[in-house]
């Protein structure tokens, strides 16, 4: 239900879709085509006779599942890895890219998931950075700012040229990187996964850009994972799978589920739906909880509570708190201010250990910052909260056979697609390492889970898996605070949805009356008068 | 893709040694071809060599007495790196333990045979553990890197060895910088008559063991293990890492300490004297990197060292190769090892998922270097 109006808030935009009608493919030559390209890694494929076209004045949907080689692919059009087979073809002329600079001069731009731009820097300053001239590239800068100021005002991509990189919202930065792609007249622009950090207002505003750059003849190519922004604005989708194209379809006939079935090789459920349990008494009661560090108000007067048989969902653009929240309520950072009760259990100084035994089990938000030790094995892993329980160690002595049987029924349960425990877990996809976190953190029967961001990074497959996870511990009657950036999953798990804005958290709505209209304009920090 | 990956899973456990030994046959060849461009005859040397390490039983016995501190100050090396702490002052713990044995085993006479031994090595643990305490407990409280302040301190024991046995410790009526004789009762007793190799090689032997034990099954190696892997994670799984890390110094100083105790207590010469431990510290180090930092084959490499060491002597007195020529080949065996190890670590990482990795690392490394991720 909030898909399609969350579609449709796109879609309904005025702006035509393709602005180019799109003729009969076989007659234009492509912007840039790609022809079996092929590219290994000891032990892998990344990319196995892929083919691709993009055509001047389209937006091409590049879909695919963490794995699947959209990455590799990318990098090699943009000059950072070179194939071992195939051509690459702009404008019909076949080229050959040693590095970046070239991609640069041949019009081949990407915006990076992760910004490449110097955060102590302006932006006319980052702009001019990459610029080839003659003079010392900085001595153009009140130049380049003018001219950026021009560009920012036909395009609609508003960003203070003269302000420091660091001084700006994720949002400006990725109009700043659009900016610079822009001045260095990019005709294709590669956009990775850019929806991830803005609101849904803001990707409206970005998907216009989107359409008036296609309008003007430039070739756009969007990675993403989320299948209705792509269906709401690209006009034809690349599906890879395990390195090789599936297949490339027109979006204006093609719909989720078959896009979906086509990434992940066989039927998934995309909807997964909410259990209704009636809430129970109240498992984890946040009071009045500040967090200052070095001068800044990190968390600011943030109460909540969460009940048994429930999830709350805490959405937000990323950086609005929502880490320090979690670090703060696991025990890894002490708060200012407030008090934590977990079961009726009031903390000051919680620590990670008290907040395991209180019944406490987190997800974290970055999976191989917190989650798990790349360098150790599987059943470390799995183990690693455990061990010192009587359970699994006497006297300082681990009990190996009750470890490995746990590890094995683990594997078993939870799915994690392994030959054996012994595995180093950087050998695991990013799937299996967040189901050997849940599998250690769900085995221990929580009362209360603190999820972080679940599904960031993982297929379709796996995000399934996660929701499946969460709902029933719900049933079970556990209680889950759900962190996420993303409104569709809060939407989807969430019985009643927070906003946390500039470490405050704004309101927290019944699930089943808000709309993601209210929550967006929320999330950028606009109080709706109730 | 799976039985692929299982297929390499089972056969990059035996990698890791069959490449070292590689490394090790690779880089004597090199030394033993430098020989041969210097005009001397490498079959010769390499007999030299052989025969001043293992060339009779005392030969042989003095080379594996030298390898037993070596094992000492590797395994605490390896306890400390375990949990990530780098303990470059292993040498000025063993001078420490040295130092705090001998006292016991001087100024507390008339202990029975035995136990009086016993007590100096257990007193010698406690001093290197201590010692090693101060820079654990400066960098757990005040934040201060335990590399500076575990090296630093190094010279701190040369200074206080340099004092003592001109000073307090020093034996009345003779006029070397020494302390008095141990007496036999806090000995280590010989295995071998007539050569420096002591009962204390079987101590040492199940040290490793018990180490190699410890790290894999037991509640303390595992916090040592995961706290080494990810501080992050470790943090966020209920382990305190500070205090495990500031144990695992502790532990790794003890061993050290040991390590000196058994110098002096086990030596030839009967006596403390100045420069006792000296190079134990820094070769000791070189073995734990040698053996890739697994406890038990921390025998095989100090053995390494220390035959090299003690045939070195030889060749030089047979054939005239300057003996520095040993530390040459332990430059290019440990440039060996180390560097396949990476290749060995590299080839055991399959990558499943390449865009993940991809994205993860662009935003630390933005240089071309970030697609050799994989």
């Amino acid at each position: 239900m909030v898909n399609t109006e969350y579609a449709k808030a796109v879609l309904g935009s005025d702006a035509p879709r393709g602005a180019s009608e799109p003729e009969p493919v076989a007659d234009r030559e492509p912007l840039l085509r790609l022809t079996d390209i092929t590219k290994t890694f000891p032990g892998v494929v990344a990319n196995r006779d892929v083919n691709l076209e993009l055509y001047t004045g389209e937006i091409l949907g590049l879909l695919g599942e963490n794995g699947a080689g959209k990455s590799t692919l990318m990098n090699i059009v943009t000059g950072l890895l070179r194939p071992d087979g195939g051509s690459i073809e702009v404008n019909g002329e076949a080229i050959q890219m040693r590095n970046t600079q070239d991609a640069r001069r041949l019009g081949i731009g990407m915006v990076h998931q992760h910004f490449m731009l110097v955060p102590t820097m302006t932006v006319a300053e980052n702009v001019a950075l990459g610029m080839s001239a003659r003079r010392p590239p900085l001595s153009d800068v009140q130049r380049i700012a003018d001219e950026l100021r021009d560009v920012s005002a036909r395009y609609g991509l508003h960003v203070d040229p003269d302000a420091t990189v660091e001084s700006l919202s994720v949002g400006e930065r990725q109009r700043a990187e659009i900016l610079r792609l822009l001045k260095h007249r990019a005709k294709v622009l590669i956009f990775d996964e850019p929806t991830s950090v803005l609101t849904p207002q803001e990707w409206i505003e970005l998907s216009h850009v989107f359409r008036d750059l296609a309008a003007e003849g430039r070739g756009i190519i969007f990675i993403t994972h989320k299948l209705d922004e792509l269906l709401g604005i690209a006009d034809r989708c690349t599906v890879m799978r395990d390195g090789e194209v599936v297949g490339t379809i027109p979006a204006a006939g093609a719909d989720r589920q078959t896009l979906a079935t086509m990434m992940v090789g066989r039927e998934v459920v995309l909807r997964v739906k909410r259990p209704r349990v009636p809430a129970r008494e109240i498992a984890l009661e946040v009071r009045g909880v500040s967090l200052e560090r070095g001068g800044r108000t990190l968390l600011d007067n943030v109460s909540f509570s969460v009940h048994q048989a429930e999830v709350l969902g805490i959405v937000g653009v990323d950086g609005n708190g929502q880490s320090e929240l979690v670090q703060l309520l696991t025990g890894l950072v002490s708060a200012s201010e407030g008090a934590i009760l977990i079961l009726g259990d009031e903390r000051h100084n919680l620590t990670p250990r008290e907040f395991i035994d209180l019944g406490g089990a987190v997800i974290p938000e970055d999976r191989h910052e917190r989650g798990v030790a790349l360098d150790l094995d599987l059943r470390d892993n799995l183990m690693m909260a455990d061990f010192a329980t009587s359970e699994y160690s006497a006297r300082g002595v681990l009990k190996t056979s009750a470890i490995m049987s746990r590890c094995d029924r683990l594997i078993e349960q939870y799915d994690i697609r392994a030959p054996n425990s012994n595995v180093r877990v950087d050998q695991l996809s990013g799937g299996n390492q967040q189901k050997t976190v849940l599998a250690r953190e769900m085995d221990r029967g929580p009362a209360l889970l603190i999820a972080a961001q679940p599904t960031r990074g993982l297929d379709v497959g796996a995000v399934e898996f996660v929701y499946q996870q969460i709902n029933e511990h719900k049933r079970n009657g556990g209680a889950t605070l759900l962190i996420s950036t993303e409104l569709d999953e809060a939407f989807t798990l969430s019985d009643r949805i927070g906003v946390m804005f500039d470490g405050r958290l704004l309101r927290i709505l019944d699930a089943d009356e808000a709309t993601v209209d209210e929550v967006g304009l929320l999330m950028a920090g606009e109080e709706i008068s109730a | 893709m799976n039985t692929l990956a299982s297929s390499r899973f089972a056969s990059s456990r035996l990698l890791g040694p069959v490449v070292s030994i590689l490394a090790v046959i690779l880089g004597l060849a090199i030394s033993f071809a430098l020989i041969a461009l210097n005009g001397q005859p490498p079959g010769e040397a390499a007999r030299a060599l052989f025969d001043g390490a293992f060339g009779s039983k005392k030969q042989t016995a003095a080379t594996i007495a030298r390898a037993l501190p070596l094992v000492l100050v590797a395994l605490g090396w390896i306890v400390a790196f375990s949990a990530r702490r780098i303990n470059v002052g292993l040498e000025g713990q063993m001078i420490v333990g040295g130092i705090t044995g001998t006292c016991i085993a001087l100024y507390l006479p008339g202990v029975p045979t035995g136990l009086h031994l016993v007590l100096a090595l257990i007193v010698g643990i406690a001093g290197g553990a201590v010692y090693a305490g101060i820079a654990a407990g400066l960098w757990a409280w005040r934040g201060v890197n335990e590399i500076v302040s575990t090296l630093l301190m190094n010279f701190i024991a040369l200074q206080l060895l340099s004092w003592v046995v001109r000073g307090p410790m020093k034996a009345p009526g003779v006029r070397s910088n020494r302390s008095g004789t141990i007496p036999d009762s806090a000995q280590w007793s010989n295995l071998i008559a007539q050569s420096p190799l002591n009962i204390d090689v079987f101590m040492v032997v199940g040290l490793a063991l018990l180490v190699a034990w410890m790290l894999r099954y037991t509640t303390f190696g595992m916090r040592l293990r995961v706290t080494g892997a990810n501080e992050h994670a470790a943090r966020a799984s209920g382990i305190r890492t500070v205090s495990v890390g500031l144990t695992a110094l502790m532990v790794s100083g003890g061993l050290a300490g040991l390590g000196g105790a058994g110098l002096v207590l086990g030596g030839e010469t009967e006596v403390m004297a100045e420069g006792f431990a000296s190079s134990f510290g820094l070769e000791g180090i070189v073995v734990a990197l040698l053996a890739l930092n697994s406890p038990r084959a921390t025998i095989p490499a100090a053995l390494l060292l220390a035959s090299l060491h003690q045939g070195g002597g030889l060749m030089e007195a047979r054939l005239g190769v300057p003996a520095e020529l040993t530390l040459v080949t332990q430059g290019i065996v440990l440039l060996f090892v180390t560097g396949s190890a990476a290749i060995v670590r590299r080839a055991r990482t399959v990558r499943v998922d390449l865009d993940e990795v991809d994205s993860d690392r662009s935003q630390a490394s933005l240089g071309p270097t970030a697609q050799v991720t994989t």
